[in-house]
């Protein structure tokens, strides 16, 4: 398992430079609480065929800040995206919210601030 | 075990919701209406249609976006009807009880008639769920098909009659004379 | 030709489907132009669960209760992860076991899809004739584990129960039985017209679109794309007891079928090999201390590749449990594949995917 940083700015241009769709697998978006109201955000990826090599491209961010979309490169992120906006209560470029929660419902349940 | 030629006036059909089970219950369900079970022998057919059936199988802890859809489904079954709360999930909650989006249980939004236990469901406590399911389909049919009668004699005070109280099912007449 | 397009909706209750999921076609004539599909009709909150409500040894228990038919490889893949980050070695014995129950889980959930593949192209006697066999796996779960579905057999330091030589022989002889009612549907799916007409070219996905979209699973494998985690982890034998890729190059609902059907063979033999090395020693070793330190852990659910990333900090209460289940990583392809179908289609080609919403909303 390997771990790189990088900051929310280069995501795309890393991303872009590192994924191509024949060899890597993208196997999602997670989010993780930090404390002062600091969020982790990683990117996963897994390579085809291979013994369990894992790379993670992580970004540590505010929750106000806007996260960059990378639909463009990969298609299938679009759900954990939508998903990361609901959990967490963030903004990622062209993701609207209402995948899992209704108006009433507890918001952002997995964002360190509610808990 | 049971009087078959009683349940045989009725072939009851079954409406099967999942308001957030973990589908465990669900699969269950299809393995009690496939060969071994087989609760097709008690005229027991699933349909997918609300305004055609007589007993509502639900699954699971009513979650927040089902909630609407459950009572939805419930409001278009034509009278009479029983709503069968299979798995411990969809009786209290289970091990869901008290997650943010999940309201405990399906009796907080519509009467539960039979409560069947356990997580999984075994298709044996399904059949027997069902089979009680049917012997109080037949009491709520019974008491439909009883006539209303106007016993009481209205009353009237100062120049004004009251008709209140005065239709009572004829059941109720027995008790009280 | 009118060019006015129809909005067709399908769900969330549907005698097709054993779960509740919205789709919204908008269809030309009876082609599919767009698909919407809303997946959140099973959201519990089972992640904020995990680190709020229970502790880290009862939340193997917990996730199992994400899916029921997968409940098996969920628990089993946090067990993993919370033994890499205890850092204790589990016996022999209970690592082969645990590969039984697995692929025993994939043998019928694979038989299910297939029965429900044939339900929703109206063929109801094939339908009947796949659930009254696949009762007999049931029989075996039952007798291994002590129940049918959620089977609460896997705990943090090897299995709950032992197995013994009955029930190996009982295994034995009804997965013979179930490799020769196998055999027989891989004839009727290969050569039966009708179902052929229903199946055969529909639903493809191409090879080039499954590595765009990220496919996984059986629908990954049918368009020819060598995914199988059971290939990529080194954390239970696969190799040795003869795992053995199955993949297909039409990408089609038939195609889709052919490799589970190979895969229930592929896992019958898979358990015979297990069941006649089994290795002697304890089930069981205790292992000490508090998770500390992050994992991700991958398996291959009947369904595709299961991922869990747990964070622990030393305590009992854990940080993070990250859940990324099948289905939800395969719904872009999916979108992608109902476009441009039937919509007479529409149920089959949903069956064929063998979608797992209660996955994929947790």
């Amino acid at each position: 398992m390997k771990k790189i940083k990088v900051s929310l700015e280069d995501i795309t241009n890393e991303i872009q430079g590192f994924y191509d769709y024949k060899k890597w697998h993208f196997l999602t978006l997670n989010g993780l609480a930090l404390e002062d109201n600091k969020l982790e955000v990683q990117w996963i990826f897994s390579k085809y065929e291979a013994l369990d090599e894992i790379v993670i491209y992580y970004a540590e961010i505010e929750y106000k800040d806007i996260i960059a979309s990378i639909v463009d490169i990969i298609p299938s992120a679009i759900i954990s995206q939508r998903e990361l906006v609901d959990m967490f209560g963030v903004q990622v470029e062209g993701s609207s919210k209402g995948l899992y929660l209704d108006e009433d419902s507890l918001q952002a349940p997995l964002s360190g601030c509610s808990i | 075990m049971f009087n078959l030629k009683k349940y045989r006036k009725k072939s009851p059909w079954i409406l099967h919701y999942n308001a957030g089970s973990c589908n465990g219950c669900d699969i269950e369900i299809l393995a009690s209406l496939a060969p071994k079970y087989d609760l097709e022998r008690f005229g027991v057919v699933n349909t997918g249609n609300p305004k055609q059936s007589d007993i509502f199988l639900v699954t699971g802890p009513v979650t927040l976006r089902s909630r609407e859809r459950l009572v939805e489904l419930y409001m278009q079954m034509p009278e009479p009807k029983v709503v069968v709360a299979v798995g411990s999930c969809s009786c209290t909650g289970g091990v869901f009880r008290d997650m943010y989006n999940v309201e405990d249980g399906v009796d907080r939004y519509i009467p539960v008639d039979v409560y069947i236990p356990g997580c999984a469901v075994s298709p044996e406590l399904i059949i027997d769920g069902l089979v009680q399911g049917l012997e109080i389909l037949e009491q709520k049919t019974k008491e439909m098909e009883k006539p209303l009668k106007l016993f009481k004699e209205s009353t009237c005070e100062e120049g004004i009659v009251n008709r209140r109280d005065t239709a009572l099912k004829v059941g109720k007449i027995d008790e009280k004379n | 030709m009118s060019k006015k397009t129809i909005n067709i909706p399908l769900g969330s209750q549907h005698i097709s489907l054993l779960e509740p999921v919205r789709f919204k076609f908008e269809c030309e004539n009876e082609k599919i132009i767009t698909v919407d599909s809303d997946v959140g009709f099973v959201h519990r909150g089972i992640e904020r669960a995990c680190t709020t409500k229970f502790k880290f040894d009862a939340i193997g228990y917990v996730v199992a209760r994400v899916c029921g038919l997968c409940a098996i490889t969920h628990s089993l893949s946090y067990t993993a992860a919370i033994e890499k980050l205890l850092g204790g070695e589990i016996t022999a014995k209970s690592k082969y076991l645990r590969i039984l129950l697995l692929e025993l889980d994939r043998i019928h959930s694979h038989m299910l899809c297939l029965s429900h593949t044939c339900e929703n192209a109206g063929f109801e006697a094939m339908f009947m004739r796949i659930m009254g066999d696949r009762e007999l796996v049931m029989e075996i779960q039952e007798l291994l584990t002590g129940n049918r579905i959620q089977f609460d057999y896997i705990s943090i330091g090897g299995v709950n129960r032992d197995i013994s030589s009955e029930i190996s022989k009982k295994i034995i002889a009804n997965l013979y039985e179930v490799k020769q009612r196998a055999l027989g549907y891989m004839d009727e799916f290969t050569n039966n017209w009708s179902l052929s007409l229903k199946f055969k070219g529909i639903g493809a996905l191409s090879l080039d679109d499954a590595y765009m979209l990220n496919a996984i699973g059986p629908l990954a494998r049918a368009s020819g794309l060598n995914i199988d985690v059971r290939n990529e982890i080194e954390y239970l034998p696969f190799d040795e007891v003869g795992f053995k890729m199955q993949t297909h190059r039409d990408g089609d609902i038939n195609a889709r079928n052919l490799v589970r059907l190979n895969e229930i063979i592929n896992s019958i033999e898979m358990c015979n090999n297990i069941l006649e090395g089994l290795p002697e020693g304890a089930i069981f070793t205790k292992l000490k201390g508090k998770p500390k330190g992050e994992a991700v852990i991958r398996f291959e659910a009947p369904r595709g590749e299961l991922m869990y990333y747990v964070k622990g900090n030393g305590t009992a209460m854990l940080e993070r449990v990250r859940i990324k289940t099948p289905t939800f990583s395969c719904i872009p392809a999916f979108s992608h594949i109902f476009v441009g179908e039937n919509y007479a289609d529409a149920p089959a080609i949903l069956a064929s995917f063998d979608p797992c919403l209660s996955c994929t909303a947790k």
